[in-house]
């Protein structure tokens, strides 16, 4: 009787699994408390990249090995991160590509493939991810449509234009849900567009709103672009943003004002560009904004994850977004009002003093980008970029890659000229100083490090927090590891033979936690034997 | 009337002249940040050949090299270059033709063979497949090195190190002192070419350090002769590459 009860214990969640409900608005809400699946691209909407799950543990992860291999033979940078919903998983790849698969086997289940020609693309057709709604998957395209597929096989629903690709847009990122609609962005930032994040009506694919990240000359904050430069500023929203349900409000990224490296045709602070905007869920109206690199040169976009975290401060618990800027800053921001609370610097950077009470960085003024090259840390790549950080509740940490890299800034007039690269320079010149990279653990209210582990080189590969002490990594030589999150023991490696340009993920079917991280042309699962 | 079509005749050709320096100036910003790390910020030759003299080059030719590399060389492939930007560093380069007269070369390539051989030049490095792997295959090197740079490899090698040779050491737990090569370095392992030719692998747990060598692995042959030096730079110089047949050209050469 009671072995019959323990099975029937056992039975029921798995058939909760295997009946796929659908994932609604409010199942993303609440995504940390169905840890067996990845919903939505960060995970959950407060992005904290992190999982409940520790059947994988400080004490076996040295046992994890392969479980399936599922090669897409598609080349180029295979950035995705899947989505896991009972047991399917579902994922894109570069050149258009989308799958589902079996999340147990690695089987598929069917395939999709949007046809990008030959068209000439701003940023290539690397590709993020899906977001899912009810029996819907949302996939942005190389040349800035969206598109809506039906998520039983892969047809096509529907297929919005969310900007002309001629014009020098194209879109990368996955989508995010808010309630009904699919919100998105675009790329483009160094081809002199005019960016903004888009929300689309989940059922029909028709606008909804639009927030235009440059203002335009009338608009509050019009008067931070000299003459007409505003209309090619760039301010693309390439990557995810976060979302608070409690406070309807929608946090996204803005990109770098454009020209990139050559700021005399754009004098001013040059709104919105390189800030995070706050935006009414249901509207897309301003709630408020704030910008860490005003005046940009040094295309330090600010696209990188916005954590939104409810930390002790100075006595009181505050509702903060935590972001580690590429300007090599770490910032810590009231998520209700916009008030900028903190920030400190977390590598190498040559360009600031300090960010004063205000939140305003002090320039040591040596550090503008020259006709001759000068160099400034960190490089053009950031201190930080796309690749997931992640943070553990029961320790208070905050775990994340960070690249140490400077760059030699070129700057020479921009010509505009439609659909064209608008960078006020060229290519980057990297100084002889070799690179590094870092794993680091840190106390988001104070950027004290707790610990930090050396890579040999600056990393592309994000990070994953669990319940069950661990943290993984990747580095740019391809290792997919896992540490002790107290301590940063390192507990476990593989080398996925390919450079890791995207974060891991957690997840579990019929009782089973798998860890997948995409390498190459690979998705690679994880298991414990 | 024909006023104005002189005038207007002298506007198109004004235009003309402003968009001409207007891509020779794009050429140069493109030439800058690509091109100045190895050639030099006037283009007279750093790491990578002088641009500012030698054989003109037809603009395909240029062209080719920039977008494809040279394989067998440092010279990495532009692939990625935007069609305009790669028009107007042609444009550039071409306006520098001449600019600087080409690189002369007093010693004598047969005798500079000679002191190649007499001064254990094999023993670390490749011309046509003869010699050894440790150090840089020298088999286009006069093609790949202006003649500046190539002199102070030999008497100050340790001015500059390209990357694929930093020399490193490994100290081993145990104390063990390893100097290499260093072909491949990761967040866990790396991996020495020997003097010997041999790989050797070490996984960074069974190591205590591992030391960036500050100096060239190559001595620095300060006290050759004047003439000795003359003579290998002329020798080195004409050093540009095997023929199909598998013949070194710089034989031909040294004949």
């Amino acid at each position: 009787m009671k072995r019959w009860l323990t099975t029937l214990l056992i039975a029921a969640p798995l058939m909760a699994q295997t009946t796929s409900s659908p994932v609604t608005f409010d199942r993303i809400v609440n995504a940390l408390k169905e840890p067996q699946n990845w919903l939505t691209y960060w995970g959950d909407y407060s992005a904290i990249h992190y999982r409940d799950l520790k059947q994988i543990n400080t004490t076996n992860a040295k046992d994890l090995r392969v479980e399936w291999i599922f090669q897409t033979g598609v080349k180029g940078a295979f950035e995705t991160v899947p989505l896991v919903v009972d047991g399917i998983m579902y994922f894109t790849a570069a050149e258009g590509n989308a799958y589902a698969i079996d999340a147990r086997t690695g089987r598929q289940l069917w395939q999709y493939q949007y046809k990008l020609g030959d068209k000439k693309l701003c940023c290539g057709t690397v590709n993020r991810g899906f977001a899912m709604l009810e029996g819907r998957l949302f996939m942005a395209t190389g040349d800035a449509h969206l598109v809506a597929l039906d998520a039983r096989n892969g047809k096509l629903l529907w297929d919005t234009e969310m900007a002309d690709y001629r014009k020098g847009y194209g879109a990368t990122l996955a989508p995010l849900i808010v309630k009904d609609k699919v919100v998105a962005g675009v790329s483009g930032g160094e081809f002199g567009i005019r960016g903004f994040v888009d929300a689309y009506d989940a059922n029909t694919g028709k606008s909804a709103w639009r927030f235009y990240t440059i203002p335009g000359k009338e608009d509050p904050g019009g008067d931070s672009w000299l003459a007409e430069s505003w209309r090619r500023g760039g301010g693309a929203t390439w990557l995810t943003g976060s979302y608070d349900p409690e406070q309807n409000t929608l946090f996204w990224g803005v990109g770098n004002p454009g020209p990139d490296l050559q700021g005399d045709t754009r004098k001013g602070d040059n709104l919105y560009t390189a800030s995070v905007i706050a935006l009414d869920g249901d509207t897309g109206k301003l709630k408020w904004h704030y910008q860490f690199t005003p005046h940009d040169t040094h295309d330090w976009d600010a696209c990188e994850t916005l954590m939104l975290l409810d930390l002790n401060w100075r006595g009181s618990k505050r509702k903060v977004l935590v972001q580690a800027n590429r300007n090599g800053f770490f910032y810590m921001i009231d998520r209700t009002t916009g008030e900028f609370l903190m920030a400190k610097p977390f590598a190498r950077q040559t360009w600031a003093k300090q960010i004063d009470d205000k939140g305003r960085p002090v320039l040591k003024g040596t550090a503008e980008p020259t006709a001759e090259g000068n160099p400034v840390c960190p490089g053009l790549a950031g201190a930080a970029n796309w690749m997931a950080p992640s943070y553990n509740p029961e320790l208070g940490t905050f775990f994340f890659p960070v690249r140490e890299q400077c760059d030699v800034y070129y700057s020479s007039p921009a010509v505009f000229v439609e659909g064209k690269p608008y960078w006020g320079s060229v290519f980057r010149g990297q100084t002889e100083e070799k690179e590094w990279g870092l794993l680091k653990a840190i106390d988001p209210t104070t950027v004290q490090t707790k610990w930090d582990f050396r890579y040999a080189k600056a990393p592309w590969g994000g990070t994953l927090a669990t319940s069950g002490g661990l943290v993984f990594s990747s580095d740019e030589d391809g290792y997919l590891m896992a540490f002790d999150a107290r301590n940063g023991k390192n507990l476990w490696k593989i080398n996925t033979g390919n450079r890791l340009v995207t974060s891991p993920i957690t997840y579990m079917v019929e009782g089973k936690q798998y860890v997948t991280m995409p390498s190459g042309a690979a998705l690679l699962t994880f298991a414990l034997p | 009337m024909r006023i104005i079509i002189v005038a207007a005749a002298a506007l198109v050709y004004a235009s003309a002249v402003r968009a001409e320096t207007s891509q020779i100036e794009l050429g140069k910003a493109v030439y800058r940040s690509n091109c100045a790390f190895c050639h030099g910020l006037t283009a007279l030759g750093g790491r990578g050949p002088n641009l500012a003299s030698g054989e003109p080059r037809s603009e395909e030719t240029i062209k080719k090299v920039v977008r494809n590399g040279v394989p067998g060389s440092t010279m990495p492939a532009f692939d990625g270059i935007d069609p305009d930007e790669l028009n107007s560093l042609v444009a550039f380069l071409k306006s520098l033709s001449g600019s600087a007269s080409a690189e002369q070369i007093a010693g004598d390539p047969s005798k500079g063979h000679q002191v190649y051989t007499k001064s254990g030049c094999t023993g670390c490095h490749q011309i046509g497949g003869a010699g050894s792997t440790y150090g840089p295959d020298l088999s286009r090197v006069g093609g790949g090195r202006p003649v500046a740079y190539l002199r102070e490899s030999i008497v100050n090698p340790s001015a500059d190190i390209p990357e694929e040779f930093q020399g490193v050491t490994v100290v081993t737990k145990e104390g063990k002192r390893v100097t290499g090569v260093r072909v491949n370095e990761d967040t866990f392992s790396v991996q020495l070419r020997l003097p010997s030719q041999l790989y050797r692998s070490f996984v960074k747990q069974e190591v205590k350090e591992v030391i960036d060598e500050k100096k060239s692995l190559m001595p620095a042959y300060k006290d050759m002769s004047k003439d000795d030096l003359e003579n290998l730079l002329a020798y080195l110089h004409t050093l540009r590459g095997q023929n199909e047949k598998g013949t070194a050209k710089q034989a031909e050469a040294v004949r």
